[in-house]
């Protein structure tokens, strides 16, 4: 288990510097999609299944399908990915200061377990986190009914911006 | 500092860096934004699950519905700066020339 961790939590930060080399965004979409993947790893191996499957359905199902085809305004006839000089000179220099950054570190790691040590590990359909976001709708009340207020706000904040034919922040179409 | 704590806040830095050296696409610093919030999901989810406070799970959820308004803005300045320019090149945008 702590080698499944070690290479959820390597496969975070990989995709992590994929990501952020900035290649072309159509790869630096699938390298988010990777980062989720992990993430809901490490979050299912410390005893959080509700919320990686929100993260999957919500993050990746919803907010990142809109980033793949708004990928598509971003067309160039040249995508550079991951080989090319610029992107892999940022991949290298990240990934190197991720190593050296983690030298300062790692000492640490073979003290501390990787994995949380739980009990009834498998034979419990109640988890923690379950019932902890349930309280958001009884006392949290007030924090959803704002936030389903900054959703509808947002709604036509998206609206103005792309309200077209002159009017609002577009100028030509 | 343990290793899943290591673990997101590089992925926090890392995602910091690729939005501060951004090259030429917009939504390549958009996705940089988008990764930053993903490691601050991850590390409020790893709060609640490695100190039992479960209570706090609420708080991911409400980062999730935040930064969903916060990337549909950006989504929304992304299609402005294409249908005004014809593309999401950063060197566009350069209005204010100081």
């Amino acid at each position: 288990m702590t080698y499944v961790m070690s290479l959820f939590l390597l496969g975070l930060v990989l995709g992590l510097v994929a990501v952020s080399s900035n290649p072309s965004p159509y790869f630096a979409a699938l390298g988010l999609v990777m980062v989720a993947g992990m993430g809901c790893g490490v979050l299912v191996s410390h005893g959080g299944p509700f919320l990686s499957l929100v993260l999957f359905l919500i993050y990746l199902g919803g907010m990142l399908v809109v980033f793949a085809y708004s990928a598509a305004l971003a067309a160039e006839p040249f995508p550079e990915g991951w080989g090319s000089r610029q992107v892999g000179v940022y991949m290298i220099l990240y990934g190197l200061g991720v190593g050296l950054v983690s030298n300062m570190f790692w000492e640490g790691w073979y003290e501390v377990s990787w994995v949380p040590a739980d009990e009834l590990d498998g034979f419990t359909m109640f988890r923690g986190d379950i019932g902890g976001v349930a309280m958001m709708y009884s006392l949290g009340g007030g924090m959803l009914v704002l936030s389903a207020w900054a959703l509808l706000l947002t709604l036509f904040v998206v609206l103005e911006l792309t309200r077209g034919l002159s009017r609002g922040s577009v100028r030509a179409v | 500092m343990t290793p899943v704590h290591f673990a997101f806040s590089s992925a926090f830095m890392l995602g910091l860096t690729g939005l501060a050296f951004h090259r030429t696409h917009l939504l390549s610093a958009l996705l940089c934004l988008e990764g930053m919030m993903l490691s601050l999901f991850i590390a409020l989810s790893l709060w609640t699950l490695q100190l039992d406070s479960t209570n706090f799970s609420g708080a991911p959820m409400l980062l999730l519905a935040f930064s969903a308004c916060e990337a549909s803005a950006g989504l929304a300045l992304l299609v402005a700066a294409a249908r005004t320019h014809g593309t999401d090149h950063l060197q566009n945008l350069n209005l204010l020339q100081c």
